[in-house]
């Protein structure tokens, strides 16, 4: 392999209490890959995700970040690296403008010191914030004056999108971005993910439908029972094969972690 | 009317089931139509954000009509005012945490013993007056902390942990004045703190003023404030946009606690002497004006402009009810239907002003 790995899952293993929710799990994740990541309910992809994102430690195996041993928890810490999570539901504050969520937790700020003596520059994050959503080709009235709770749920996750892929300068993690959305809405989310891959952002992300999967994923990583059934070019397959990996009809594929060792 | 109705339903763009949740605001931004519901949801909503001005304002007219001759002067207005600073900077610090989501029943046990504490301090040790209200607004800043710390890092429900921590300062306070008032014996000088004016303004009004301004810089335009609005919304989200939940609400403690151990210490400057219970009333009409001052203009949020228009609106009915002559018991009556008419109108707002 001479793409060069940006992280790389090596025989994750994660239990709570008695269940085995991730099992020896590798991954390797190439810059500019966008992985769609399937699997039953269960199946250990949101632990997966989570270990991914820093909010879960896994018990064993090893991260490694840009050839490096990394460890990625607290989820802070994933943050300085460079790594976003854009939850399902619980990433806006409702009653912020877009521009207060862009920059919340990392507001523009006079002074330094206590948060209770920086001054908020808001102007600033309005600025900002503006332009972030323009390159991203984003066009949503009311960015620095409009609560995000009047917002539609395709502009709120626009904007949680966009706040992710403007601070997760490496690796963007989305969950179940399109689960909430109408049609005509999903087009638009899928439209700024595809936009977002193209710009060359590493993309993993969670879903149930396979067809949004095919329309922006270059990789369709399977989950089941805590462990990889499969990972493939999306080119390299087709639906009946992924759903057959993720009801466990077909067989998972060679449970060592092939593509390290292909690539070494 | 019934014929308009329906035709009302039926221009309606996209056909929604009459059972459908009214869940997010995604469904009214799409579907706007004008019916019985949405104009029934309008009402709410416009009670929600103006229901205690209108309060205040139809409060103002009848007392002005019923005794025009002593309520509505600038005299009595100035006299309000003046009564009510004390409440309002105890209220306004309470407003703190009600944003950051968490309750505080310890600020009117905490303004007693501040109160106490500070006249024991100035009559039995001699300290100089503005040690003795340094140390005494600091341990209110330390009550306050230990709120916090107790809320957010141990996880006691913070009702529960304030009442705690407000009986145990129910007994500080009688363990050092054994529940006797303790008398001033220190000179003029502490009593001129609430007494005095400057350019025929009272001392209090401008302390009361200056509380209010900090607050509300602290809320509005720094990054403690925009974090502590953010965990009283969903501290969840919070968390993972990388906002220090637990240290933002301790913070929120801190400052209600110190707002009261500030208002206890003008109470006693007030007064004149250290009363053990005199500020356990801080407690509910502070809740009364921060519940009042969610239904005025936000929506059922709270804020520190609305928590004054609160205040104002317990001063003015309990001195207009002093006024026309009703008896002592009706103020009572009066706050605590207020109590509950705020904490409603509150909800309305929360509840149907998104959206």
């Amino acid at each position: 392999m001479a793409q060069a790995m940006l992280l790389s899952l090596r025989r994750i293993s994660r239990s709570f209490g008695g269940i085995q929710a991730l099992d020896n799990v590798s991954l390797d994740i190439a810059k500019g890959d966008v992985i769609g990541l399937v699997g039953d309910n269960g199946a250990g992809k949101s632990t997966l995700i989570k270990v991914l994102a820093g909010a879960h430690d896994p018990t064993s195996g090893d991260v490694i970040l840009e050839g490096r041993p990394q460890k990625l928890s607290p989820p802070a810490e994933a943050q300085r690296l460079g790594i976003e999570t854009v939850y399902q539901d619980l990433s806006l504050i409702g009653t912020f403008t877009a521009a207060e969520n862009f920059f919340l937790g990392r507001e523009i700020a006079i002074g330094r010191g206590p948060a209770l003596l920086r001054w908020i520059r808001r102007k600033s994050m309005g600025d900002t914030a503006m332009r972030g959503l323009e390159e991203l080709n984003i066009d949503i009235p009311g960015i620095r004056s409009k609560p995000v709770d009047r917002m539609s749920g395709g502009q709120r996750q626009l904007v949680a999108i966009a706040r992710g892929a403007f601070w997760g300068h490496k690796l963007l993690l989305l969950d179940e971005p399109t689960a909430a959305l109408g049609v005509r809405e999903s087009r638009e989310v899928l439209d700024l993910i595809k936009r977002l891959g193209a710009q060359g952002l590493t993309i993993v992300m969670v879903t149930h439908n396979l067809d949004h999967l095919w329309q922006v994923c270059n990789r369709v990583v399977v989950m089941r029972r805590g462990r990889k059934a499969a990972d493939l070019a999306s080119s390299a397959t087709n639906m009946e094969d992924v759903v057959a990996y993720i009801t466990g009809a077909k067989e998972p594929m060679t449970p060592r972690p092939a593509t390290t060792e292909a690539g070494a | 009317m019934r014929a308009a109705m329906s035709a009302d339903h039926s221009l309606s763009e996209t056909p929604v089931p009459a059972d459908t949740p009214r869940v997010s605001s995604t469904t009214q931004a799409l579907y706007p139509s004008p019916s019985a519901r949405d104009r029934r949801a309008l009402l709410m909503r416009l009670l929600g954000t103006y229901g205690t001005i209108i309060v205040l304002a139809s409060m103002l007219v009848i007392f002005s009509v019923l005794q025009p001759a002593t309520f509505a002067t600038i005299g009595n207005f100035r006299n309000i005012i003046n009564d009510m600073a004390i409440g309002t900077i105890v209220a306004a610090g309470l407003t703190v945490p009600l944003v950051a989501g968490d309750f505080d029943l310890s600020i009117g046990y905490v303004a007693s013993f501040s109160g106490l504490l500070v006249v024991g301090l100035l009559s039995s040790s001699g300290l100089p007056i503005p040690l003795a209200i340094v140390l005494v607004v600091g341990l209110g800043t330390i009550i306050g902390i230990v709120n916090g710390i107790v809320v957010s890092k141990i996880g006691v429900n913070a009702f529960i942990a304030t009442l705690g921590t407000g009986t145990i300062v129910v007994g500080l306070n009688y363990a050092y004045s054994g529940g006797i008032p303790l008398q001033l014996t220190q000179s003029r000088e502490f009593t001129n703190i609430a007494i005095g004016r400057i350019a025929g303004v009272p001392h209090l009004v401008i302390i009361m003023a200056v509380v209010l301004v900090l607050l509300w810089m602290i809320l509005n335009r720094t990054v403690q404030g925009q974090h502590i609005k953010a965990i009283g919304v969903s501290p969840e989200s919070a968390r993972r946009a990388g906002v220090a939940v637990d240290r933002s609400r301790i913070v929120a403690f801190a400052i209600a606690s110190t707002c009261a151990a500030i208002g206890g210490v003008l109470m006693a400057s007030n007064l004149g002497s250290g009363q053990v219970t005199a500020g356990d009333g801080f407690m509910l009409t502070s809740f009364s004006a921060a519940f009042l001052g969610s239904a005025a203009l936000r929506e059922g949020q709270f804020h520190i402009l609305g928590t004054l228009i609160g205040v104002l609106t317990v001063a003015v009915g309990n001195n207009g009810l002093a006024m026309i002559g009703a008896p002592i018991f009706t103020q009572f009556l009066f706050t605590g239907c207020l109590l509950v008419v705020a904490v409603a109108l509150g909800g309305i707002g929360r509840r149907y002003g998104r959206g």
